[in-house]
């Protein structure tokens, strides 16, 4: 079901506006539009913007250290006022880690500087002078660089006034060349057409062995300071992930609030909040304003023209996590039908036909239901998960219907002859199978084309109801009353006579009317030809339908398969081989059957979405509504326990 | 010694299912799997979707498997007992035929799909449910195919 969306005016005193936020976020029934900007409320929504950035950031450090989750583990309860009061607290705890995790950073950096300092002064090490004053020799020009050694011979042909010197051996050699000033030049260029590098020495006293050694020392105390501060922040961290967790969420909280509050239009004295409230919530929210003020006005009235209100459903328990599936695909124009109480029974038939095994149906009922009652999940994971459920229901009673549990016959597992499979074997009868998936598809569909003509006739469009949908479901059943009789015997040819005559009928109506607006009567024949056309378009979505049979086998031959193996490796003559295969034989086939579940569910969660959105929905969905964002509780960490109702003032 | 035709035939038919929608899904999921290591090299936390999308062309395989194995079974080749006529055992790789070309190509082009699919969970994981819709497009013909080359080796009589 569309929830009908009302617009809503508030405009109250200023002093209450803080209040006044509280209490509709406390209701999260209320989308706030952005009205104008106000000053004074964006330094606020700035610095809240802050805490949460400091709160990411430290969580991102708390990472490492945090401990794992486990799959089924619930996330921590609290109110928003529990969870707030901790703010401050780990405002500050953010803070101090982030010091440290600041001054771990900066040492190691300096470790790593130091390090390749040592490194490019280790070939040095022989060289006997002070790095900063051996230089400082009235007249003499000093050249320090690297030299490649295949080049060192060539020094011998330098100027008769120049000297040099090499320090060290190895393929690249440190070189010290001297020479007068005023020969500085032509040894400049002489240096330049050989394999050298210029080198120059850091900024530091002492010979550079010395210099090695005091840095190797202080790298040395570094070493200890940095270990010492990974001891602090594990020490901090320990312990602490969930407090920071929460705190977050608390931080979030507030930043939306102060994100609204920045967007709304101000006088000197009041304010004015414009936004959308669902038609059901409006009692709710009049009554949240007013515990805090009765200083308000308050104006509810129906979307206007041009005004395009978010697209909010609701549905009965059952379908309600179906709206995940929907999404996935698109929310529905606000002026549309929700399709996902239709589209519901169909899912669960059909996933359940894709997965066809009893044993498989049971395991992924289990583990589903599991996680929803310890882990508790919301959101998307949570409708996917209830999905989930019911498909494995559906698929344990299919599984009785087509007679496998776990890749074997039930007839063999129960001992019994021909009492399964209760309706039909795939296998021995795959044209049975095939009939039954096009027979589910041709009801799919016409149950889409019907939606759309319903949908027609509540808009008071009875032509489009009858010409373009009534016409298309009197052809294909028609077509298929036709081929009735020659495929079954027993069936007096006269039904197949009337479904030819419904035909004819539908393609009429089709090429007489389709192009009603049009006014000549050949390019009405025309379009109306251009529609019959479509029929290929209907014939290839229910052959689109066979996927449920090959999804079908694929999940019970693939599972038959590993069972199989597994029987294989039992089959050894010789008794310890036989024990040995059998050990090995029981943990393949958890392992095996454990990936056939989770690739054939992932198979079956597609490929039925895909018959939904493509089959189904592509007869009469409207799409293109946006989502609803309230200003609420987009908690990640915490659950919020506080009812939509109560106020947290 | 003389040459069991039929035998040969099926067998050929078996390794060429098996073989051939093998490769077109280990083309397309190392696709997948390198754009998604690149995605997951920045933000780890996309890991899951991209390995979501990353299987979804290793069915082409399973399926391969699946009709090797059917074909097998019906040949009596794993129990290494009765011989089939030619006929049949040519039928048989005849039938693997759709699977094994299918498989391949589907499976090369659903890679294709999905590594553009992790790019776009890159960018928007929020869509991750499209990338994956569009993903399953392309497996629809793989279905296809296994389901006529199923059909095919079933009616087979040996």
């Amino acid at each position: 079901m569309i929830v009908q969306m009302k617009r809503m005016t508030l405009v109250a005193h200023k002093d209450d506006e803080a209040h006044l936020l509280q209490a509709l976020q406390a209701t999260q029934s209320v989308e706030i539009l952005e009205g104008g900007v106000q000053e004074a409320g964006q330094a606020a929504l700035e610095h809240a913007e802050d805490n949460v950035q400091k709160l990411s950031e430290a969580l991102a450090t708390l990472r490492p250290f945090g401990e794992k989750q486990g799959l089924f583990a619930a996330q921590p309860e609290a109110s928003v006022e529990q969870i707030g009061k901790a703010l401050p607290a780990a405002i500050d705890f953010s803070d101090k880690l982030e010091t440290i995790a600041r001054d771990l950073a900066s040492t190691k950096s300096e470790i790593e500087k130091n390090e390749a300092l040592i490194a490019s002064l280790r070939p040095w090490t022989n060289f006997p002078a002070d790095m900063q004053t051996f230089q400082n020799v009235c007249g003499v020009k000093y050249f320090t660089g690297l030299i490649a050694a295949s080049d060192v011979e060539k020094l011998e042909d330098i100027d008769a006034c120049a000297e040099y010197q090499l320090f060290n051996e190895g393929v690249v050699r440190t070189c010290v060349v001297a020479c007068p000033e005023d020969e500085a030049k032509s040894v400049a260029n002489f240096l330049k057409s050989l394999d050298w590098t210029d080198f120059v020495f850091p900024k530091r006293d002492g010979t550079p062995a010395l210099a090695v050694k005091e840095l190797t020392e202080l790298n040395r105390e570094l070493s200890e300071k940095k270990s010492d501060l990974e001891q602090a922040l594990a020490k901090e961290a320990s312990g602490s992930a969930k407090m920071v967790e929460s705190a977050l969420d608390a931080a979030v909280i507030e930043r939306d609030r102060a994100a609204a509050a920045a967007e709304l239009a101000t006088t000197s004295a009041t304010f004015q909040l414009e936004g959308w409230v669902p038609e059901d919530k409006t009692d709710l929210v009049e009554k949240a304003i007013l515990s805090v003020t009765d200083a308000y006005y308050l104006s509810v009235r129906d979307p206007a023209e041009g005004e395009i209100p978010p697209s909010v459903v609701e549905n009965k328990k059952f379908a309600t996590p179906f709206e995940q599936v929907t999404n996935l695909y698109s929310r529905p124009d606000p002026k549309g039908i929700d399709a996902t109480p239709y589209m519901a029974p169909f899912y669960v038939l059909l996933f359940g036909m894709m997965l066809s095994d009893t044993g498989y149906g049971i395991v992924l009922a289990i583990l589903t239901a599991l996680y929803i009652k310890l882990k508790k999940p919301t959101g998307m994971s949570g409708g996917f998960a209830h999905v989930l459920f019911w498909g494995g229901l559906s698929t344990i009673v299919w599984g009785v219907l087509v007679g496998t549990f776990f890749g074997m016959d039930f007839d063999t597992l129960f001992g019994t002859t021909d009492v399964f499979p209760l309706f039909l074997d795939p296998m021995s009868n795959p044209i049975g199978m095939l009939i039954l998936c096009f027979g589910l598809g041709v009801i799919h569909i016409l149950f889409g084309v019907g939606l759309k003509m319903k949908l027609s006739f509540s808009r008071g469009d009875w032509q489009t109801a009858i010409f373009d949908n009534l016409s298309w479901i009197l052809i294909v059943c028609g077509l298929i009353l036709y081929a009735v009789p020659s495929a079954v015997e027993g069936i007096p040819a006269a039904v197949g006579t009337a479904g030819l005559i419904a035909a004819a009928a539908g393609a009429l109506m089709i090429l007489l009317f389709k192009g009603r607006n049009k006014k000549n009567p050949i390019m009405r024949t025309i379009s109306g030809l251009g529609e019959l056309y479509q029929v290929t378009g209907f014939l290839s979505d229910i052959l689109s339908y066979a996927r449920l049979f090959a999804l079908g086998i694929a999940t019970g031959v693939i599972a038959s398969v590993f069972n199989e193996l597994c029987s294989m490796l039992m089959g050894s003559p010789v008794l310890v081989l036989k024990i040995l295969g059998i050990l090995v034989a029981c943990a393949l086939l958890v392992a095996l059957h454990a990936f056939n579940i989770a690739i054939n569910t992932l198979g079956a969660f597609v490929h039925c979405a895909r018959l939904q959105y493509v089959e189904f929905y592509g007869k009469f969905y409207e799409t293109g509504g946006r989502a609803f964002r309230p200003l609420g509780y987009h908690t990640k960490h915490v659950r919020i326990t506080d009812e939509p109702s109560s106020m947290s003032d | 010694m003389e040459l069991q035709w039929g035998t040969i035939f099926a067998a050929a038919g078996a390794a060429m299912a098996a073989v051939l929608a093998g490769i077109g899904s280990a083309l397309g999921v190392g696709m997948a799997g390198q754009a998604g290591a690149g995605v997951v090299s920045e933000d780890p936390d996309r890991f899951g979707s991209c390995l979501l999308l990353q299987l979804l062309p290793g069915t082409q395989g399973i399926y391969g498997l699946l009709i090797a194995f059917v074909i097998a079974t019906k040949a009596g080749l794993l129990s290494g007992g009765a011989s089939i006529s030619a006929t049949a055992g040519l039928t048989l790789l005849l039938a693997a035929v759709p699977i094994a070309f299918g498989g391949l190509l589907s499976g090369i082009a659903q890679g294709k799909v999905a590594v553009s699919g992790i790019n776009m969970i890159a960018k928007k994981p929020e869509e991750q449910g499209k990338a994956m819709l569009m993903t399953v497009m392309v497996e629809t013909y793989a279905v296809l195919s296994l389901l006529i080359s199923f059909l095919l080796v079933n009616g087979v009589r040996v």
